[in-house]
């Protein structure tokens, strides 16, 4: 399964090198409107991956025979909260978590930097997340805020 | 055109049916979701013993070999036009807006990171996981963080370029 994973995360990596996902311009262009590249990206990527998985839901099961599990996302306020910090970090960076692993192999030494700083940021949360549990209405710490 | 060797950027229809794939088969046949920014948790769990990372979702690590994967995939997409694999410093309009010193650069996107690290997991997922893969099953979790990281995005980046450095 690792080879499967591995294969699927280098597939990923050179779809988002190559169509500007990872570019710092390429998002700023989208953020700006001016370039509407990354929105028929993620356009695509939703439209056919939505009845995909909706068939993956109906059949039921994997290629191997276990019940499909679709991953539950959680609703609580740190959904917009959090998002809204991301927008900033996005903004500034121009990279979401997938592109910092990308840009790091790219060879865009910003990138780790940002790696560094997006770790620090997810080490912070883990350590706040009982504080922020409360005004967030986050699920209990044994569930998290939701995988993704 | 890409800062990477100043490529022309694959066709949108094309990336996004390429993602769509990669989703589809993670599901179907590693019955996996799509999403990336737990991936900065499965890190961080090999290093912090807080309750937050001993959560059981963390311990079998399924993303390391998909992180892995990007990473190699980025220096391959890299290597494999222009003039190859190098080091890269320019980050386009970022450059031309503020022209940070290197150090200044990379407290920029150190600062940027804490943001995209403690808001993604604040808000349960990111681009991946709530932008494609949430909103592909219409949750409203997903739609909640989607719009949120979109219009606050759309916000900073019109505060820097439109305002700021217009």
């Amino acid at each position: 399964m690792s080879s499967l994973l591995f294969s699927l995360g280098v597939a990923f990596g050179l779809v988002l090198s190559r169509s500007g996902a990872t570019d710092y311009d390429y998002i700023q262009k989208m953020f700006l409107f001016t370039d509407l590249q990354l929105y028929g990206i993620i356009g695509v990527a939703v439209a056919v991956a939505a009845p995909g998985l909706w068939l993956l839901q109906k059949r039921g099961t994997t290629l191997h025979g276990d019940a499909i599990k679709l991953t539950a996302k959680p609703s609580h306020r740190g959904n917009i909260f959090g998002g809204a910090l991301f927008g900033v970090g996005w903004a500034m960076t121009g990279m979401c978590p997938g592109p910092l692993f990308v840009t790091l192999g790219e060879g865009k030494v910003y990138a780790i930097a940002a790696l560094l700083g997006a770790l620090l940021g997810t080490w912070l949360f883990g350590l706040v997340y009982d504080r922020l549990r409360g005004p967030l209405r986050l699920p209990t710490i044994s569930v998290g805020p939701g995988a993704g | 055109m890409l800062l990477l060797h100043e490529l022309s950027p694959m066709h949108w229809a094309l990336a996004g049916l390429a993602i769509a794939a990669i989703t589809l088969v993670l599901q179907y046949v590693a019955n996996r979701g799509l999403g990336l920014s737990s991936g900065l948790e499965d890190i961080c769990s090999l290093a912090s013993n807080a309750p937050y990372f001993r959560r059981p979702e963390l311990q079998d690590r399924w993303r390391f070999p998909f992180l892995f994967g990007l990473f190699i995939g980025g220096a391959v997409s890299a290597a494999s036009a222009g003039h190859g694999w190098q080091v890269i410093w320019s980050a386009g309009m970022l450059d031309d807006a503020f022209h940070f010193s290197r150090p200044a650069k990379l407290a920029w996107f150190f600062a940027g990171g804490i943001c995209i690290g403690f808001g993604t997991r604040m808000a349960g997922g990111c681009t991946s996981g709530h932008g494609i893969y949430g909103m592909a099953r219409l949750q409203p979790s997903s739609i909640k963080a989607t719009l949120s990281f979109m219009a606050v995005g759309t916000v900073m980046s019109n505060m820097i370029y439109r305002v700021l450095c217009a």
